[in-house]
């Protein structure tokens, strides 16, 4: 660095006011990606000085990292520097809402549980269940495209914004969409912005489009059934006019993973028949009972047992569910986590071949599939008894005890390979979420990029010509 | 072929010379059959459904992707314009000639590649009309969802580029919430494919961006869309009120109740007559304003739709709310409706479609403030809303061979869109920018804005080959109506 760091913070200062530049090393530890830990913390508390803020990295050839609550920070390649954490934490107000009209403008600094919290007040929400909970900010959760298994009834975050106002490292603010929910005018530049971890501007505001809660809902559980069973049953849902909120598939370790982790009870398996199906409905007794009935006849048809589960106990286990792959993460279940986006009629097979890998390799892997979405979460090595897993001995082959899966015969980033070439071969990708830092040297988390991708290496220059932000985050190192 | 001596267009030697070279290479790319170069012919595709510009230089039909971007290449060559253009049936301009160049028609491109129901998608090429979609997949219980009014002759590949909407995008979402993935071919002639056939491939959503670009970035060649299951149940109720302010009244208290219909749309007295005239779809002729309501899903869900949107109906003051009770019905209120836009060249020599959104909150306003504009303009206005999602289309009335009239008719539609954009709204829900609205863009963005969107532009269409003069402002403020009725 040519300047002194004294003069640099006095620039942040200078837009932030002094109280919002932290550079003790101790604060700055906890922004740490990696293993990286940035020389400075800067808190903005108003979009025009998140703007500014940038605006003044880039001239000082500096690197910045948005972030709120670090719920998803895990997700990408270790950056390729990191010299500002921009948090975001008290950038969090609701800026409008309109209850009649179904629209609130919010800043990206919000914690989504009290946003929803806010919301429910007129008995309205944002039905998205993404990794992180409660906890996750608005902002995290749309740079990352987060969303759970409600997307099978309501779609993803890209359904549900009507615009948004981005920083630019250039230092402007830019507007896309609005607050209507219908709008064709200009570039849709949110659906760039959505899913782009960061990397090309910074959401200051975003619009979400609401809907009507849904008060009345029940959960049924078929299980436990062979996986063959759980393909017929898949189909056969999807084709009847039921519309089931949500709609999983969980594998042997991560029913086990919830019966202890929640107050639903465990369940009795066999090897083969040893998967259970999860379906949320929604809407008046009339319409539960007809669900009920539908169900029960679809159970029957293929012999599996149908269990309507306990109120608190399915709300308590959903809320397990949304958060899988975050959860097993923070909690340090699983060294490994994945996620697959495939082809609806490929997730079924893809979850196969991932049990299929783990016995071969000798490790656990719970898996949890969004059937009807195309997504299937995997944490691999889980740990049996369900504490953390510390595998201490160092297997003499050369890899890093953290950066193979426990019990493993094989290095972590040959099982990622493996599983990568699985999802591949079956028409989709897959995106390794979270993994020891070490590894991430080893392996590249988002996998190989396709033809378009020179178009976005050049939007990347056309939104952050130095760089500033994130980089080498993203998928081919953008 | 031409005369020889000069171009019968433009009167330029050299012109001519590079015309007779461009019609040689585009034949050599399709055949003969596939490229019109007669005067005649090229007149024809100077217009869309909303105006006129310039006639283009050759149209060209290609069937293949390579087809397409050997017609690119070969305009990037010569420096000329190229104009995707699917049924013309756009309200935007958005397939119209500016500047001369070659017309690539995708008309010839209408295969469905691929039907996969258990993944609930499908693979098509940019031609294949909207309508026929849906009629390929109907019998097997599933139907594509957005339904433009002219779904029956307008193509995906239009909707793709224009982000259509539809009255039954309301609880299903636009164009841009049912595509996937896009093959599309860049000005320089290279094809990159976007999405993919599932939600979520890691890296920018240039899918979701490219939707609704208007021509502007590239040319579309193969579209991955959504499926959707057909619901079990659907009612459709025409509720029928003597003020319009009970109708408007209605909609906001649909939205604010929780009820999403399917549709529900507007209609006021003089529009409904105009319709009547035409269609006989049954409105009742002495109401002041008509509501479409539907709602779809389960029989027992739709059974409790019915009745909690008929008393809110009644709660303010419906005269009537009608239950179509057969298939046959149904069709019928939404004949009326589909052929609103037809109905009114009935009844008036031309008419100018509006396309603004507000929030669904501010509707009662907005239709006070377009009965000022009738009143200060002198123009007669129809209005017939997507209510649901707070899409208004007026229809100005006007004779186009009245300049005084012509002129009124632009100022009255600048003035329901400054309104628009004052209530918080939009100036296109649907229709697009094109060269209709691309002047009014700086109402709703700033400079930094347009900024990045040029720049952005400049990504995919460096050189500005592709459909010139569309989407963005251009800076000069062509006085002359946007609307050039013949």
């Amino acid at each position: 660095m040519v300047e002194s760091g004294a003069v640099i913070q006095a620039d942040f200062a200078s837009i932030v006011g002094d109280a919002r530049v932290i550079t003790d090393p101790a604060v700055c530890a906890g922004f740490a990606i990696d293993g990286i830990t940035p020389h400075s913390v800067v808190y903005p508390t108003r979009a025009e000085e998140a703007a500014e803020v940038l605006r003044c990295a880039a001239a000082h050839d500096l690197v910045v990292i948005p972030c709120r609550n670090a719920t998803k920070l895990d997700i990408g390649a270790s950056p390729r520097r990191y010299d500002v954490a921009l948090s975001l934490k008290d950038m969090n107000q609701v800026w409008y809402y309109e209850p009649d009209d179904l629209v609130v403008s919010v800043e990206p600094g919000m914690k989504f549980g009290d946003l929803q919290h806010f919301l429910a007040r007129h008995r309205l929400w944002i039905p998205l269940d993404p990794g992180g909970g409660e906890r996750a900010s608005v902002g995290g959760i749309l740079a990352a495209n987060a969303a759970g298994p409600l997307r099978l009834q309501y779609g993803g975050p890209r359904d549900m914004v009507l615009g948004m106002k981005i920083a630019t490292p250039e230092g402007r603010i830019v507007k896309t969409g609005g607050r209507v929910v219908k709008n064709v005018a200009g570039y849709d530049l949110a659906k760039l912005v959505i899913g782009s971890y960061g990397t090309l501007g910074v959401i200051v505001e975003a619009t979400f489009k609401l809907y009507p809660q849904v008060a009345n809902r029940v959960t049924w559980a078929i299980e436990p059934i062979a996986l063959e069973t759980a393909r017929e049953i898949r189909r056969e849902l999807l084709r009847s006019p039921l519309r089931p909120l949500r709609l999983v598939l969980l594998n042997h370790a991560t029913r086990r993973h919830l019966a202890d982790a929640t107050s639903s009870p465990r369940l009795v398996t066999s090897s083969e028949v040893n998967l259970a199906l999860w379906i949320e409905a929604g809407g008046s007794d009339r319409v539960l009972a007809r669900y009920t009935d539908e169900l029960g006849v679809l159970a029957a048809k293929h012999g599996a047992p149908l269990h309507k589960l306990d109120r608190d106990a399915a709300g308590e286990t959903w809320e397990r569910i949304a958060d899988f792959g975050s959860g097993l993460t923070r909690e340090q279940q699983a060294p490994l986590v994945v996620r697959a986006a495939l082809p609806i009629a490929s997730c079924e097979e893809f979850l196969e071949r991932a049990e299929k890998e783990s016995r071969l390799g000798g490790f656990e892997t719970a898996g949890l599939v969004q059937l009807g979405v195309g997504v299937v979460d995997l944490g691999i090595g889980l740990n049996a008894s369900g504490s953390a897993n510390t595998d201490p001995e160092p297997r003499g082959d050369g890899v890093q005890p953290q950066a193979q899966a426990p019990g493993s015969r094989y290095p972590a980033a040959t099982i990622i390979e493996r599983l990568r070439q699985a999802a591949i071969t079956l028409g989709g990708t897959l995106v390794v979420t979270h993994c020891p830092a070490e590894l991430k040297s080893k392996l590249d988390v988002w996998g190989p990029p396709g033809d378009d991708f020179e178009v976005m290496r050049k939007l990347k220059m056309a939104w952050d010509p130095k760089s500033t932000l994130s980089p080498g985050r993203f998928i081919g190192g953008l | 072929m031409w005369a020889a001596g000069a171009c019968p267009l433009c009167g330029s030697f050299e012109r001519l010379m590079a015309a007779r070279s461009l019609i040689r290479d585009l034949v050599q790319i399709a055949s003969a059959e596939r490229v019109l170069s007669r005067p005649e012919d090229l007149i024809l595709y100077e217009y869309d459904a909303l105006s006129s510009r310039r006639v283009p230089d050759a149209v060209v039909f290609p069937e293949t992707t390579d087809e397409v971007v050997s017609v690119v290449k070969l305009a990037a060559r010569a420096g000329i314009p190229v104009i995707a253009r699917g049924a013309g049936t756009g309200l935007s301009g958005g397939a119209v000639v500016t500047e001369g160049g070659i017309v690539l028609s995708l008309a010839r491109m209408k295969r469905i590649l691929e039907i996969d129901l258990e993944n609930l998608r499908a693979r098509v090429q940019p031609g294949v009309v909207n309508l026929d979609l849906t009629l390929a997949v109907a019998d097997q219980g599933y139907y594509y969802v957005p339904d433009p009014s002219s779904q029956k002759a307008c193509t995906i590949g239009g909707n793709v580029a224009e982000n259509s909407g539809g009255p039954h995008t309301l609880c299903s979402g636009v164009t841009t919430n049912h595509v996937l993935g896009l093959e599309i071919v860049l000005p320089d002639g290279s094809a990159i494919h976007t999405g993919a056939e599932y939600w979520d491939r890691p890296g920018y959503d240039l899918t979701g961006m490219f939707v609704g670009s208007e021509g502007t970035l590239g040319i579309v060649t193969e579209i991955t869309v959504r499926l959707v299951r057909q619901p079990e149940a659907v009612k459709t109720l025409l509720a029928i009120y003597d003020r319009v302010a009970d109708a408007t009244g209605t909609v906001a208290a649909v939205t604010a109740c929780g009820i999403t219909p399917a549709a529900l749309e507007m209609m006021d007295g003089f529009t409904l007559r105009a319709i009547e005239a035409g269609t006989h779809a049954g409105y009742p002729l002495d109401s002041a304003a008509v509501l479409l309501l539907e709602v779809e899903g389960l029989r027992e869900e739709v059974e409790e739709a019915v009745a909690a949107l008929e008393s809110v109906a009644h709660q303010h003051h419906a005269r009537e709310v009608r239950t179509a009770r057969s298939a046959e019905e149904r069709d019928l209120l939404w004949r009326g409706r589909k052929n609103a836009f037809g109905a009114m060249g009935r009844i008036s020599p031309n008419f100018y479609v509006q396309d603004g959104v507000i929030p669904r909150t501010r509707l009662v306003e907005m239709l006070d403030y377009i009965g000022e504009v009738e009143q200060r303009f002198g123009q007669r206005i129809g209005n017939i809303f997507h209510a649901g999602d707070g899409n208004l289309h007026p229809l100005i009335m006007f004779d186009a061979r009245d300049p005084g009239e012509r002129k009124r008719t632009v100022e009255a539609a600048e003035a329901i869109m400054s309104k628009c954009v004052a209530l918080g709204g939009s100036i296109t829900g649907e229709h697009g920018v094109g060269i209709e609205k691309n002047e009014l863009m700086p109402l709703i963005f700033s400079e930094a804005d347009l900024d990045l969107m040029r720049r952005i532009k400049g990504v995919f269409n460096p050189r500005g080959l592709l459909n010139p003069g569309k989407l963005l402002p251009s800076g000069k403020m062509c006085g002359e109506l946007r609307i050039q009725v013949s």
